[in-house]
């Protein structure tokens, strides 16, 4: 696995963080074991010394503003490139099913019922997760604005998906500020 | 010896051939020099194409998906460019104009899952050990603020600014409406008396 570059050490932003926590959610949703999946990426790839057990990863994921118990602690740049790194692979794996949910060619009727299923699988992670006060929640469960938001969220997974999305979803999620 | 490397997304498929550029001391795996490459896109068409046209599409499409990353859609590809791409009605279009004289441009319209299938395989392209092309790859930074501004509806953007000006303003209106004080009636100090004696 390519390391990142050493020069870049810029931390994430608080939207950066929520961001990538949101697309690990959406990942889970997606995925029944993705959060073993996640703690074995974490393993698989040398992470251990960041993360040494699921407890501390689940810590790390924590520091999202978003969340119900959310960690003020701020997180270093190579704990947030690790878990770039995680997602872009989870993202890979995953990719077939990203690709479906993205796609026109497939029959609407059935691929509206995997995107009903992905959102009532995701709503019920972002309940039971995050913090239904704060905007960014109320949004994304938003009859009107949640749809377009998670399309959003999976339309970056397959776009960062595999090696070459790491830099890419990195820069995203470094983004300014608006 | 040529050699041929294919990289393969559901709808999209790249095949890249060449030769290893021996005289630079790569070996005999290596492609080194690339004589051409054919594209099937979408089950549309099928490109043929050299490097010039290769490298094209990178410095079109990687930027475009950078840019989709990060939810601000914009058009890449110079008019005299021979690929351009840009955000359509529904999906992406994606133009291929040709160096033949009196050939019309071709748009291929791709959707989400063709277009980050193509990402895909011109990501596999760019970060593969076994060809050896500097492809200038623009570098992938963070956008500035003045390229997000429109990711937030205007209102939203203007409303804290607005909502500042205008409680100022309200403010500055009550406090003009107060009477100002007069100013107190003056007298004139007294002095104390000498002391006297000392």
């Amino acid at each position: 696995m390519a390391e990142a570059p050493a020069s870049v050490q810029t931390p994430l932003s608080r939207r950066g963080i929520e961001r990538l926590d949101l697309m690990l959610l959406c990942a889970e949703a997606l995925d029944l074991n993705g959060g073993e999946a996640m703690v074995w990426l974490s393993e698989e790839m040398g992470f251990t010394d960041l993360f040494p057990n699921r407890v501390e990863l689940w810590k790390r994921r924590c520091s999202n503003p978003l969340r119900r118990n959310t960690r003020r602690a701020s997180l270093k740049p190579e704990e947030t490139d690790a878990l770039i790194r995680i997602l872009t692979a989870l993202s890979e794996r995953l990719y077939p099913m990203l690709r479906t949910l993205l796609s026109s060619a497939e029959p609407a009727e059935l691929n509206a019922q995997r995107w009903d299923l992905f959102r009532s699988r995701l709503r019920e992670l972002v309940l039971e997760r995050l913090n239904p006060r704060r905007g960014g929640v109320q949004r994304l469960l938003d009859p009107e604005q949640g749809p377009a938001l998670s399309r959003e969220l999976v339309q970056a997974m397959a776009l960062c998906a595999g090696e070459g999305g790491f830099e890419r979803l990195r820069a995203s999620l470094l983004d300014a500020a608006v | 010896m040529k050699l041929t490397t294919r990289y393969e997304q559901t709808s999209c498929r790249l095949i890249v051939e060449g030769l290893p550029d021996l005289s630079a001391g790569q070996d005999a795996s290596t492609i080194g020099i690339l004589t051409g490459f054919t594209m099937g896109l979408a089950g549309q068409t099928e490109l043929e194409g050299k490097r010039e046209h290769l490298q094209a599409l990178l410095s079109a499409v990687i930027p475009y998906a950078r840019h989709l990353l990060s939810g601000v859609p914009k058009a890449f590809g110079a008019a005299d460019a021979p690929v351009a791409i840009a955000p359509g009605e529904t999906g992406h279009q994606l133009e291929l104009r040709s160096s033949q004289p009196n050939t019309p441009p071709l748009t291929l319209r791709l959707d989400d899952a063709e277009l980050s299938d193509l990402v895909r395989c011109l990501d596999q392209l760019r970060l593969d050990s076994r060809l050896a092309l500097p492809f200038e790859a623009p570098p992938l930074l963070p956008l500035a603020r003045k390229e997000l501004r429109h990711r937030q509806p205007l209102l939203r953007r203007i409303a804290a600014p607005v909502a500042g000006v205008a409680a100022l303003a309200i403010s500055a209106a009550l406090i003009a409406m107060l009477p100002t004080p007069k100013p107190a009636a003056q007298t004139a100090p007294e002095l104390a008396p000498p002391a006297k004696g000392g």
